[in-house]
């Protein structure tokens, strides 16, 4: 996967030692190997879990810094000729008197027991604002991550079969090309040649099934060149490996290798980056879901910036890293489960 | 590779050798040739070439765009209002629904735009390089804190936080330059602390240390210079997916403020009128992508293709 030659370095022995080290995963505990060689998944688990828990925490703290920095909200909330006792009272009433410390502290027990507080401008709980719109936000993520993952498997299985460079420069260059246009542009575009000229599909909302095909394109088409190059990457991997020699000595067919041996082994790293690049999916999808009006996570939470609508803001950051920390958590043990060798690097 | 790319593309490799003076171009044949037995060094690619001229084009755009008669990306002109490009020999490139110089206001959009990827990007490699050669360096409890650092900033969606950011502060571009600054570093921490752990060990630096030197000279006269190469890489990659994410949050409007321009901002303005003209989202839309692609056609020259996937893996994707 690397090659010496092509990486410029100053000092003519780093490129060696750079690569060995680079590719160690940067969590690494210090000099562990004593301990990790005696423990096996379950310490690996604790271990990774205490780190997701701890990620979290830090997250939430954050989230409650931001929140304290917008200065006490009951200037935003009152109408502008509330005395000045109104607003003092209100202030009180949320609990922004409190110390800091005794505010921090609530804020964790509320957040424990899921409550993340009422939105400023709707009066309703910010989480259940949130929630409403996570399942048009997952509809379309999971969509969009099913079919570039599918997409590029299909190219890189094609690459492999066929074992033509060019087929792989036309899809890396081609989806190089495709990620070099950001995603609401190229669904402008798709929105201008599929609703504006040919009126084949709509453009806006979230009425029908059809509504489903320009957002999920325009993503799946971004997320592409990711996955295959990727896979390819993966599978180039494997073809190297002795027991591929041995599957091609035996009189195995090329295509029997690579669905039956290669593939499955590719899937640990497809995995992993999954579980990474699920924050930009998201991220992606909110942007997305502005260029057609989907009701989904990215609607309701412009609209809460544009209100200043704090709480709604917080529910929203806290609920994606959740979501996210879970999904990696769970991706990291599953791989540990799939590949033991894991848990020992 | 460059020999046999030769041939095949009259119209673009001229330009490098006109461009060269005939001393440059001679020792660049000497230096390519050695190299042309090794697999995949790329020279000036026809990749390269187009990268630099439409890198080129944009940065001609945001810095000479002030210079040109007629600048003025502010000034309204209801009747002169929805001209298409090329119909008005006042306004070029057409003008907007409040009949502003969309050529003027491209280049201003341009200007701003690089301006802020620029600062935001200096901003991360300065970050990222310093935490992740302290990390690297010193080890233990610092490294420990540092790689936890980088691991939480991963779980946050830059996307997400930003809007949360701008939520309390309201959005401007000092929010976006300061906030993606901060966020997009763990690129640069990585590599930087990965070579500076394989070379605090070594005899070069060991030296300075038992002759008295500080550490943190140590660290400027003898790590830093084998970290920057890597760094102004990652730089080079970073570029692009930096403009892009900016540009979705100006799209999303949580970037600069009207009536400042930007590409995002054009974008979203121009979508209102997609039926009539869709010229007023296509134009900067075919500007970013210019920058974009071109940025990484130009940056591919630095990395091979195998570097280029394994540091865009580990660090964030958009």
């Amino acid at each position: 996967m690397f090659n010496l030659d092509d990486v410029p370095v100053n000092s003519a022995e780093s490129p060696k030692t750079a690569l060995t080290l680079s590719s160690e995963p940067l969590l690494q505990g210090q000099s562990n190997n004593n301990f990790l060689r005696g423990g096996t998944v379950p310490q690996y688990l604790i271990k990774r879990t205490g780190q997701a828990v701890f990620t979290l925490f830090c997250v939430l703290t954050f989230a409650f810094i931001l929140g304290r920095a917008t200065g006490k909200p009951a200037g935003l909330l009152l109408p502008d000729n509330a005395t000045a006792a109104e607003v003092d009272a209100l202030n009180g009433a949320l609990g922004f008197n409190e110390p800091l410390h005794v505010q921090y502290l609530t804020y964790l027990g509320n957040v424990l027991r899921g409550d993340f507080g009422n939105s400023y401008r709707q009066r309703e709980s910010a989480l259940a604002l949130i929630a409403e719109r996570l399942p048009a936000t997952f509809e379309l993520a999971f969509w969009s991550f099913l079919l570039g993952l599918l997409l590029a498997v299909l190219a890189a299985t094609a690459i492999q079969l066929t074992g033509s460079r060019t087929l792989r420069s036309l899809f890396i260059w081609g989806g190089s090309l495709r990620h070099s246009v950001p995603d609401f542009f190229f669904a402008l575009l798709a929105v201008l040649l599929f609703s504006v000229a040919l009126g084949m599909l709509p453009s806006l909302g979230r009425t029908s099934p059809a509504s489903l095909v320009l957002p999920v394109l325009t993503i799946a088409t971004g997320q592409f060149v990711l996955y295959v190059r990727l896979i390819d990457a993966a599978l180039s991997d494997q073809a190297s490996q002795d027991y591929v020699r041995t599957a091609f000595s035996k009189g195995q067919s090329r295509a029997r290798v690579l669905f039956s041996h290669m593939l499955p082994n590719s899937v640990l790293p497809v995995l992993t980056m999954a579980g990474l690049n699920l924050g930009s999916l998201l991220g992606g999808t909110v942007v997305v879901e502005a260029v057609f009006a989907w009701p989904g996570l990215g609607q309701v939470l412009t609209e809460a910036v544009s209100q200043r609508d704090f709480p709604i803001v917080q529910a929203g950051l806290l609920v994606v890293a959740l979501i996210f920390v879970t999904v990696n958590l769970a991706v990291d043990l599953l791989a540990a489960k799939i590949d033991p060798r894991v848990s020992l690097a | 590779m460059t020999q046999q790319l030769l041939p095949t593309d009259p119209t673009v490799l001229p330009a490098t050798s006109e461009r060269d003076s005939p001393q440059g171009d001679q020792q660049g044949k000497a230096r390519r040739r050695p190299a042309a037995g090794r697999r995949k060094r790329p020279g000036a690619s026809p990749a390269f070439v187009a990268g630099c001229m439409m890198l080129g084009l944009v940065l001609l755009l945001a810095a000479g765009g002030a210079l040109l008669p007629g600048y003025d990306p502010f000034g309204q002109d209801l009747s002169a209002a929805m001209r298409k490009p090329f119909t008005d020999p006042d306004h070029l490139l057409g003008t907007d629904s409040l009949g502003r110089d969309m050529l003027s206001r491209l280049s201003l959009a341009s200007f701003v735009t690089l301006g802020i990827a620029l600062a935001v990007v200096i901003l991360n490699a300065v970050i990222g390089t310093g935490l992740g050669m302290a990390a690297g360096y010193f080890g233990g409890r610092l490294d420990s804190a540092i790689t936890t650092l980088a691991d939480v900033n991963l779980a946050m969606p830059v996307v997400l936080l930003l809007i949360a950011v701008a939520a309390v502060t309201g959005p401007s571009a000092t929010v976006t330059i300061v906030t993606l600054g901060l966020t997009y570093w763990v690129g640069y921490a990585r590599v930087s602390r990965n070579l500076a752990r394989s070379l605090r060990n070594r005899d070069f630096v060991l030296a300075p240390l038992t002759q008295g030197g500080g550490h943190g000279w140590v660290i400027r006269k003898h790590i830093l210079p084998n970290v920057f190469s890597q760094i102004l890489i990652i730089a080079a990659t970073d570029i692009a997916t930096i403009i892009l994410i900016e540009s979705s949050l100006e799209y999303l409007g949580l970037g600069v403020q009207p009536p400042v321009p930007s590409w995002g901002s054009m974008i979203f303005e121009g979508q209102k009128y997609l039926g009539t003209n869709p010229w007023l989202a296509v134009l900067p839309g075919i500007v970013m992508f210019l920058t974009v692609a071109g940025a990484q056609f130009t940056s591919q020259r630095f990395t091979a293709e195998g570097t280029t996937g394994a540091l865009l893996r580990k660090g964030r994707t958009a």
